[in-house]
């Protein structure tokens, strides 16, 4: 098992941090001027711990990767525009199959080929995917040196892996590969 | 302001949670089984985050964020059991 | 701001609906797990968001709020992770359709070239 870098330990510590300073609600204090001096040392103490531990499993490439302001731009960009845009449409979708009398459905299992080649890239495409109703990622294989998706698409309208491709993935995956290439 | 449909809208969510007390019962298989758990646990928080927005404490929340923490860890440990390799 | 809280939460009700009436009537085990990610995204995002606008704007409490959407990030992250890890579960277990055969089935001619 490799050791952890210690950019990547310092980044997992700050994020930890942060989630302690939201999720004990020490945040508006610390706003308002009055912190609790005890809460901070705790989570100071207790996300250096974790930090130590977890960091390995938590960032294998560079640590500052999202600092860039064009990365994290488009990262927001996609999550609140582009990406719910795409939910609600499947999700209406789903909802309208579950509804309708005659039931719908043709399901089965295809197989497409995606392009991302960084580890952030291929596992936010694939639970993007997972995410919208009417598809689920079953596995992700390499083969020939190229990536492979394995979904469960609820209505195959075609097997050819470009065609099925397309009509699954999109948009999404030129906008993660905007941020992760 | 106070808003006493919430609880009616919560209740709502629990007599859905009860429907799915079917196929959690009688699903023919464990995954089956497995998924309508996970979706009655997100039907009985969505339950306890509109009470907790009723009466307005907060300690609501956090019981429904470990409940919700709990359901991921069981939903992904079953689904490593089911695969083989725990 | 009564009726945006009221909106919101009934479009979570009809999506947590339909997901339950899809989860009682689909035919096979995969098809039923797509109808709960449909309780698992749209239905549970209507409900925190509606929380959020409220406990900002009639309960002036922020804490609370900066609470649900902690909430809000974590489902987001966690939710796929555990439908993902339940489908290749059960596929490696040898739950299949019993009454029709799949439309196709890429992933296991697959499976069986590497044995």
């Amino acid at each position: 098992m490799k050791r952890a870098k210690f950019s990547a330990v310092l980044v997992t510590t700050i994020l930890c941090f942060v989630f302690w300073l939201l999720i004990t609600g020490q945040i508006t204090a610390l706003i308002a001027g009055k912190p609790s001096i005890q809460v901070l040392a705790a989570g100071c103490i207790v996300s250096i711990l974790v930090a130590v531990f977890t960091a390995r499993f938590f960032i294998h490439e560079s640590a500052w990767y999202l600092l860039r302001p064009d990365r994290f731009f488009t990262l927001l960009l996609y999550c609140i525009v582009i990406f719910p845009i795409e939910l609600i449409k499947a999700n209406c979708d789903v909802a309208f199959r579950a509804f309708s009398p005659k039931l719908p459905v043709n399901p089965g299992i295809v197989k497409i080929p995606t392009e991302m080649k960084s580890e952030y890239g291929k596992s936010m495409l694939a639970n993007s995917i997972t995410l919208t109703p009417g598809t689920i990622t079953m596995d992700v294989a390499e083969q020939d040196g190229k990536t492979n998706l394995y979904i469960h698409w609820i209505n195959v309208t075609s097997t050819d892996p470009e065609k099925a491709g397309d009509a699954i993935k999109g948009t999404l995956e030129k906008w993660v590969g905007r941020i992760w290439p | 302001m106070i808003m006493e449909e919430l609880v009616f809208f919560a209740i709502c969510f629990i007599v859905l949670a009860m429907i799915l007390l079917i196929r959690l019962i009688g699903g023919p298989t464990v995954a089956d089984r497995a998924i309508a758990a996970d979706s009655i646990d997100l039907l009985s928080d969505m339950a306890l985050i509109l009470f907790a927005l009723y009466s307005g404490r907060s300690v609501f929340i956090d019981i429904a964020f470990i409940t919700a923490i709990l359901g991921f860890i069981g939903t992904t440990i079953i689904g490593r059991y089911l695969e083989g390799r725990l | 701001m009564r009726i945006v809280i009221d909106v919101l939460i009934v479009i979570s009700l009809f999506f947590a609906l339909a997901g339950v009436v899809g989860m009682i009537r689909m035919p096979d085990t995969f098809c039923r797990m797509q109808s709960s990610t449909n309780i698992a995204t749209l239905g549970i995002l209507g409900v925190l968001i509606a929380g959020i606008l409220y406990s900002a704007v009639c309960l002036h409490d922020p804490a609370m709020a900066v609470k649900l959407a902690v909430m809000m990030v974590f489902y987001i992250i966690t939710n796929p992770v555990g439908a993902h890890a339940i489908a290749k579960g059960a596929y490696k277990h040898g739950i299949r359709r019993v009454d029709e055969e799949l439309a196709c089935d890429q992933y296991g001619e697959d499976l069986e070239d590497e044995e």
